[in-house]
Formats: structure tokens, C-alpha cells, sequence
């Protein structure tokens, strides 16, 4: 998929005056919440249970390599076949290539975030290999060709007229009803026909386990379960993080990622593949293709905060909480992932040049290190992005900041460590802060102060400071 | 009477000087002496947001040696608290001696309702205000430093109120410092959320503990909703 995260502020303006976005917003995240925290309550002891997964998840990280050696190991002892890519391209020749030698025409996919991330549907399209999304609202974002709204609703703010017009358009169905039932129904017929006779079919993995070299897909709908039983060849494809050290971990990790992430205790299908079909079993695919991706992630592993942010398994709570993304939605995000989560993801893969505005536009009040069931530190990460643009750190690509800040950042330092330019600071910049409040010529110069009265008044600053008031204060005592 | 020294976070010494005023209101009425000194500038908050972390150690430098000396110090904003408590002892990493100097001071560096409360033992303030009151959950102060049963145990003993509560009292007011002008429409769409909820509730006013809040909030309701308005908790409780 196209990446748009530069697009941020235009992207987030028109978000905000679409009012069906609005509203869609006002309703679900909460609701998702208020599931989540239902959920979480079922633990005897919440707190402890996120605690350990989140050590789970650290600990897991923080033994990526040997883990994924591991894996790598007992699931080609399962028949598997173990591929690594080093990054989109990669990966994606990998499956095209295959697709060809297989003489395969059709796909199918079960909803996965790293195949957007690889951009894999274009890149199947230009070799004329069609892709068919099974999850469904992964199938309507496909055919209006929009990015994800919710990583885990990616169409859920789509309205059913819409989808009704969409289905009309492609024919698959045949009385216009706007009904979400039939409109299910209809898409359900329609992909049902093409796991039939299914050559290939790609999914992603929600988790995989290193000392049985087992991968798990966690789903609501069953079609990654069609898409990994129905064709001759399954490819699955995970980034690295997605290793963990036992099936022990991984059911406790099952328990916080299902609450966390639709409320739900556990999901409707949660299944485990060891490799490819035996001799002696009758369904299953006859190979498994395990492709494993880094796509920039192994570069900045020494980088012990931005690693925390492998952390992530992609459940989503931080979305639903953050004031942000409950605001915008997830468009302006620009690609796979959005919220608080791309926030933190986005700059480690795509670089900080053209993700300055999502660690920024951040109001770092902590909603979603607090929701987050795998200890990531979100505020902490985005102060940390944000100082390598001012150190001038170009290991991730960052870009130095306007000069102009840095001046008054320079003036700001005078000031705080010595009271007296502190106080000349205050007495020179009062009168023409206030010019500016009170709508005079200095308004439009001083761009923060004129783009918060476009929406905000601000008191004028008062002649006598606390610091001037006090020596009447403390003589009144 | 004891000795406090009062922590005036620059929002207030140079915008809001009445929340200082009612700060050393009320710690006089509860029989304090607040004390102030008049070297202290920014806790540094502002460049540790917006990664200017060597320009913040100086600043955390700075607020440690003027502080360090006081038993108890008493800030009327969580935020700033967080800040001294939680960021210095990061920002200083690396340097033990500083380390332990920030953590020292940290431990004794409470927000108003916090000290009130968790270090007096009190349960309410000689206080009254005749309306309905509902109280908007700052996210530093919350998430932070976890104070939040405090302030509102001492707002629902003020003589008179009656405590609203609030819808998504615990959701970001939308200020987040240089966020509010950097992404200013965003920021006003939450701050609207936010004030339209107080408005709904039928609160007289909305309480808060930060000045940062306070301001976005009254910025937008002054200019949307005239006659509507969020106050300080220290002037609550003094009454002025």
C-alpha cells in the first residue's frame, strides 16, 4: 500500500469535518473500551496479568535471535520451510515467485497487517496474480482501495449503503439491500467459492512458538482457517517479533490479546499449525512456507527503546483510548498501522523524515502505555524520537528542527537557569504576547499564539507576576 | 507553623498568578507557612516534550539545587510534579550523584491536593461553594503520579458542593503543551469534547489541578461558552 504518513495534518483536517467519521468515532472506541475493561475484570488480578505479559513480550524481544534460530529449526523439523526475507521487496518476490512456479492465478488472504506493511496485494496485482481479502472488512477496504480505518475493524467506519453500492458495482449482489446480515452473507457466498479447488492461499501470524515451531493465527471469522486448510500451498508470513518461547507463553499471551483487543475472553478460532500435512492425514496443506521478514526491524534491535516497540502485538487498545486517533481515525496514520501503535512503529521502519508528525502530534497523556498489554512506553518513545530530530541524530532518518525553535529554545535555557534573564524574558515578551491576544499586529507573526486563539481565547498576561506579587504575600502572612 | 516551599510553575508565575495566590491561601489556612524561592524559573517540561533534553537537565539542574534543601514542596500542578518526581531521575541517568539528588528531591515534591491529603492527613479544607462541581482528571497527574481520589475527597467535602460526575472525566483535555498550536484543530476537537461533556453534565464549574488544562479549557469556553468555567482546585478551596 501506498504510504502516506506525510500527509498527516491534510489527511487529519479532512478527517475532521467528515462527519460520518466523527460520528463512527463518538461510538465504537468507547464501546470497544468498555469491552476491554469488561473483559480485563474477569482476571483476578488484572494488573498482575499485563504485567506478566508484558515481561512475557520483553523478555521474548529482548531473545529475538536466539528464538527465531529455535524456530526456525523445530518448524523445518515439522515440514516446514522456513524463509527469510530481509525486507518488503523480498519478501514479496518470494511469493510471487512461488505463485508462478505453482501456476497459481488466485490468492487467497487472511487478514493480515504485515502483508499491508509489504504492500503484497499491488505487487500480486502487477503480476497478474489477483489477491481476494476473505476477512470482509478487509475485502470492502480492498475493493474501495482505502487504507485501514482500525486495525482491527479496517472498513468498520464504512456505512452499509456504501458497502450495498460497492457489492452492486462488483456484482455480488444481487438485490440491493443495505441489510449488514445479507451484505455479509453475499460476501461470504462469493469468497466461499474461491477457497474451492484453492491453489495458494497467504495469511499472517499472530504468534510464533520457538521450542515446537508451531504459528498461530487468532481470528473472529474463520477465514484464515479456510485459507490455511483449503490450498495446496500456505504461505504464512510473520515479522520478527512475532516469536515467543513456549505454547505456554503464547495461551497467556492468547488471553490478554483477545480482551485487549475486541473484549472477547478468547476469539472465535484460534488455531495452531505443525507444519505442512502428514502422510497419514487427510486434510491440510501439502506445503508450508514460513516466511519470516525484518524489513528494518533488525537495524535498530541495539536500540533498546525503539526495540521496546517489537514489543506490540497488534491488539489495538491503544487506538480506542487515545485522544488522538478517537479524534482523526485512523486515515491520517497514512499506512498499516495507526494510533499509538503506528505512532511508535512507524518511525522505527519508515524512518523519522517522513514520520515527524505522528510521534508529534501525540498530547503524551500515557491513555495508551497505560491500556497497553505489552509494557510498551509510548509517551517515552515519542520524547525519545523527538530528541534524536533536535540532537540531530540521523540514525533514523530524523530531520533538524526549524531554527526558529531552537532560538527560542536557546532563550528559554538563558532563562530558566538564571532567574534574572527569566524575569527580563517575562517583562520584554508580556506586552507583545498581549498585542498579539488582543488581536494587534504581532498576532499573525507569532504563529503558536495565533493558531491557538483561532479556536481559544487566552487571559492577557497580568502586569505583576507571581514572583512580583509575592513580597505583598508574604509580608500579609 | 511549618515551613513549605511553594513550587510556582511558570504557567501560573506568569499567566494564572491568582492559582499562586490561592496556593499560599490555602496552605495558610490549614496552618502552614509557605515560603518562596524566587530563583526558581521552569521545571524544564516544555524542552522535555519537545526533546530539548540537554536544555531540560539544566533546568532539572537547576530546580534541584534551589529545592533540594526544603522538607516539603508543594506545586499546585500534577503535571509539573510528575515531571520533577518521574523525568528528572530519567533525564539524569547516568549520572549517579545527580541521580540520587533528583530522586531526593523528588520524594519530597507533592502536588497541592496530594500534600494536603496523603502528607497532613486531611480529609477536607475549610471551604465553601454553593453549586454543582464535576472534576476533570489531568493526565500527568493521574497516570503519573496517580493522584486522583485526593483532589476529589477534597472537593466533595467543600461545604455546599455537590459533586457532578463527569463523562470521560479521565480523557486528555487536548492540550498537551505545543501540541495545542502544532496541531491546533486536532487539539480543539478534543478540548471541545471535553467541554461539551462538562457542559452536558450540568456542572457550575469544572475543577481541575493543572494550569495547563486549566487554560486550554477556559481558552475554549470562554470563547464558546461565555459565562462557563474551569477553576483551579487552590481556588476552590480558598474560596477565591
Amino acid at each position: 500500500m501506498d504510504i502516506k504518513t506525510e500527509q498527516f495534518v491534510q489527511v487529519a483536517e479532512e478527517e475532521l469535518k467528515n462527519e460520518r467519521t466523527r460520528l463512527f468515532l463518538s461510538l465504537l472506541p468507547p464501546a470497544v473500551s468498555q469491552r476491554r475493561q469488561a473483559a480485563m475484570s474477569t482476571f483476578s488480578d488484572p494488573k498482575a496479568a499485563m504485567s506478566y505479559c508484558a515481561s512475557v513480550r520483553g523478555a521474548a524481544v529482548d531473545n529475538l535471535p536466539d528464538l527465531l534460530e529455535e524456530f526456525e529449526k523445530n518448524a523445518t523439523a515439522n515440514g516446514a520451510k522456513v524463509i527469510w526475507a530481509r525486507d518488503a521487496a523480498e519478501a514479496n518476490e518470494f511469493v510471487v515467485q512461488k505463485a508462478r512456479e505453482k501456476g497459481v492465478s488466485y490468492v487467497t488472504k487472511g487478514k493480515s497487517m504485515v502483508t499491508e506493511e509489504l504492500g503484497l496485494n499491488p505487487v500480486l496485482e502487477q503480476n497478474g496474480i489477483e489477491a481476494f481479502e476473505t476477512d470482509l472488512g478487509e475485502y470492502i477496504a480492498q475493493q474501495l482501495k482505502r487504507p485501514p480505518f482500525h486495525i482491527v475493524g479496517p472498513a468498520i467506519n464504512v456505512p452499509p449503503e456504501e458497502i450495498r453500492d460497492l457489492f452492486m458495482d462488483i456484482g455480488i449482489l444481487e438485490k440491493a439491500t443495505a441489510d449488514p446480515v445479507e451484505l455479509g452473507l453475499a460476501a461470504r457466498i462469493y469468497l466461499r467459492d474461491k477457497f474451492h479447488h484453492l491453489k495458494m492461499g497467504i495469511t499472517g501470524i499472530n504468534m510464533a512458538i520457538a521450542d515446537t515451531g508451531s504459528i498461530i493465527n487468532v481470528e473472529n471469522e474463520g477465514n484464515i482457517r479456510f485459507t490455511k486448510a483449503a490450498p495446496q500451498t500456505q504461505i504464512s508470513i510473520m515479522s520478527i517479533e512475532k516469536v515467543i518461547p513456549s505454547i505456554k507463553d503464547a495461551m497467556f499471551q492468547v488471553r490478554l490479546l483477545c480482551r485487549s483487543c475486541t473484549g472477547q475472553k478468547i476469539s472465535s478460532y484460534v488455531t495452531i499449525d505443525n507444519g505442512p500435512k502428514k502422510n497419514d492425514e487427510i486434510d491440510g496443506p501439502e506445503e508450508l512456507y514460513i516466511v519470516i521478514v525484518d524489513n528494518g526491524r533488525s537495524a535498530k534491535y541495539h536500540d533498546l527503546l525503539a526495540r521496546e516497540a517489537l514489543r506490540c502485538f497488534r491488539c489495538g487498545a491503544c487506538l480506542n483510548i487515545c485522544p488522538v486517533y478517537t479524534t482523526v481515525g485512523g486515515y491520517p496514520y497514512g499506512w498499516a498501522y495507526s494510533g499509538p501503535m503506528g505512532q511508535v512503529l512507524n518511525p522505527m521502519l519508515l524512518g523519522q523524515e517522513r514520520t515527524q508528525d505522528l510521534y508529534r502530534a501525540s498530547t503524551l497523556c500515557g491513555a495508551c502505555k497505560e491500556v497497553c498489554p505489552t509494557g510498551v512506553n509510548h509517551p517515552k518513545i515519542f520524547r525519545y524520537y523527538r530528541s534524536k530530530d533536535v540532537d540531530g541524530d540521523t540514525e533514523f532518518g530524523g530531520k533538524p528542527r526549524p531554527l526558529m525553535e531552537s532560538i527560542i529554545y536557546k532563550f528559554w535555557l538563558q532563562g530558566v537557569t538564571n532567574s534574572w534573564s527569566w524575569k527580563l524574558g517575562a517583562r520584554l515578551a508580556r506586552p507583545l504576547l498581549n498585542n498579539a491576544i488582543k488581536n494587534g499586529w504581532l498576532r499573525k507573526k507569532i504563529k503558536p499564539l495565533d493558531n491557538w486563539l483561532q479556536a481559544r481565547d487566552l487571559p492577557l498576561f497580568p502586569k505583576k507576576t507571581f514572583r512580583d506579587r509575592w513580597k505583598d504575600l508574604r509580608d500579609r502572612s | 507553623m511549618k515551613d513549605v516551599s511553594l513550587f510556582i510553575p511558570c504557567i501560573v508565575d506568569l499567566l494564572l498568578p491568582e492559582v499562586g495566590e490561592a496556593t499560599v491561601a490555602v496552605l495558610r489556612k490549614l496552618g502552614q507557612n509557605p515560603i518562596y524561592h524566587p530563583d526558581q524559573t521552569c521545571c524544564g517540561e516544555p524542552a522535555i516534550n519537545s526533546g530539548y533534553q540537554h536544555h531540560a537537565i539544566q533546568a532539572a539542574k537547576h530546580f534541584i539545587e534551589i529545592f533540594e534543601n526544603d522538607e516539603a514542596i508543594v506545586c499546585p500542578a500534577g503535571s509539573c510534579v510528575n515531571t520533577v518526581k518521574n523525568h528528572y531521575p530519567e533525564l539524569l541517568a547516568g549520572d549517579d550523584d545527580w541521580v540520587k539528588r533528583a530522586e531526593s528531591v523528588g520524594s519530597r515534591v507533592y502536588e497541592l491536593s496530594q500534600f494536603i491529603v496523603d502528607v497532613m492527613g486531611l480529609d477536607a479544607v475549610d471551604a465553601t461553594y454553593q453549586g454543582k462541581v464535576a472534576f476533570h482528571r489531568s493526565c500527568q497527574q493521574l497516570r503519573g503520579l496517580g493522584v486522583s481520589e485526593q483532589p476529589e475527597r477534597l472537593i466533595r467535602a467543600v461545604k455546599g458542593v455537590e459533586a457532578i460526575p463527569l463523562i470521560g472525566a479521565d480523557v486528555c483535555c487536548g492540550f498537551g503543551g505545543l501540541f495545542s498550536v502544532d496541531y491546533a484543530s486536532i487539539s480543539e476537537a478534543i478540548v471541545k469534547n471535553k467541554t461539551d461533556n462538562f457542559i452536558n453534565s450540568e456542572a457550575d464549574i469544572l475543577v481541575t489541578c493543572d494550569p495547563g488544562c486549566l487554560t486550554n479549557i477556559n481558552g475554549y469556553l470562554s470563547r464558546n461558552h461565555p459565562g462557563k468555567k474551569a477553576v483551579h482546585i487552590a481556588n476552590l478551596l480558598a474560596g477565591i
